[in-house]
């Protein structure tokens, strides 16, 4: 389980460098879009592990969070003006 | 040994390779996205990532007993289930909307 900790971590690495690679607005739009489902991930287990349900309910509000913020920045990708 | 022992090393091990085939395809997901130059294909390997790979973790938790974290696991599965492929229409359709050039030219951007 620690061993799956560990390597969600490093997943986490691998999206940090994703972001960092990226060049454009759309990319780096999905590299965080990535990036928060890697740390839904990690809260998940985390909850798992520990056997504390208030790190899944950090889960869902980061999830919806995500959801939002990819959906209007795409919109303002996609029209060029405010939402 | 009882037949809740049973039940209960078969829902262990069940979740256990959820976990691993969940942190597998994110593993996947991640090189993918660090591969591909292209917006469209690096949509296929996020979609990876924030699809499959978080409900196989999320359904791994599942197997956790408590009553706090199912619920919480369920609802977070029915919401990536609808948002998950909503948010990749969404980039999906602003970088083809964007393009000045037909879709068919994939190397120009």
């Amino acid at each position: 389980m620690v061993a799956a900790l560990a390597w969600s971590t490093l997943l986490l690495v691998g999206g940090g460098a994703v972001l960092f690679r990226s060049g454009d607005l759309l990319h780096r739009i999905l590299a965080l879009d990535m990036l928060v489902a890697l740390v839904v991930v990690l809260l998940t287990m985390l909850s798992y592990i520990a056997s504390v349900s208030y790190y899944i309910d950090a889960a869902i509000a980061l999830a919806l969070l995500s959801f939002t913020a990819t959906l209007v920045a795409a919109r303002h990708v996609m029209r060029g003006r405010r939402f | 040994m009882s037949i809740q022992d049973a039940l209960g090393g078969i829902l262990g091990a069940l979740a256990t390779g959820s976990l691993f085939l969940g942190l597998a395809l994110a593993t996947v997901g991640v090189y993918g996205m660090l591969r591909k130059p292209d917006i469209f294909h690096q949509l296929h390997a996020a979609g990876l990532v924030t699809g499959p790979a978080v409900m196989l973790v999320l359904l791994a938790s599942l197997g956790s007993g408590s009553v706090e974290i199912v619920t919480s696991a369920v609802l977070v599965i029915l919401f990536v289930l609808v948002t998950a492929p909503l948010s990749s229409h969404a980039i999906a359709q602003a970088a083809l909307r964007r393009r000045t050039a037909p879709p068919s030219d994939d190397a120009a951007d």
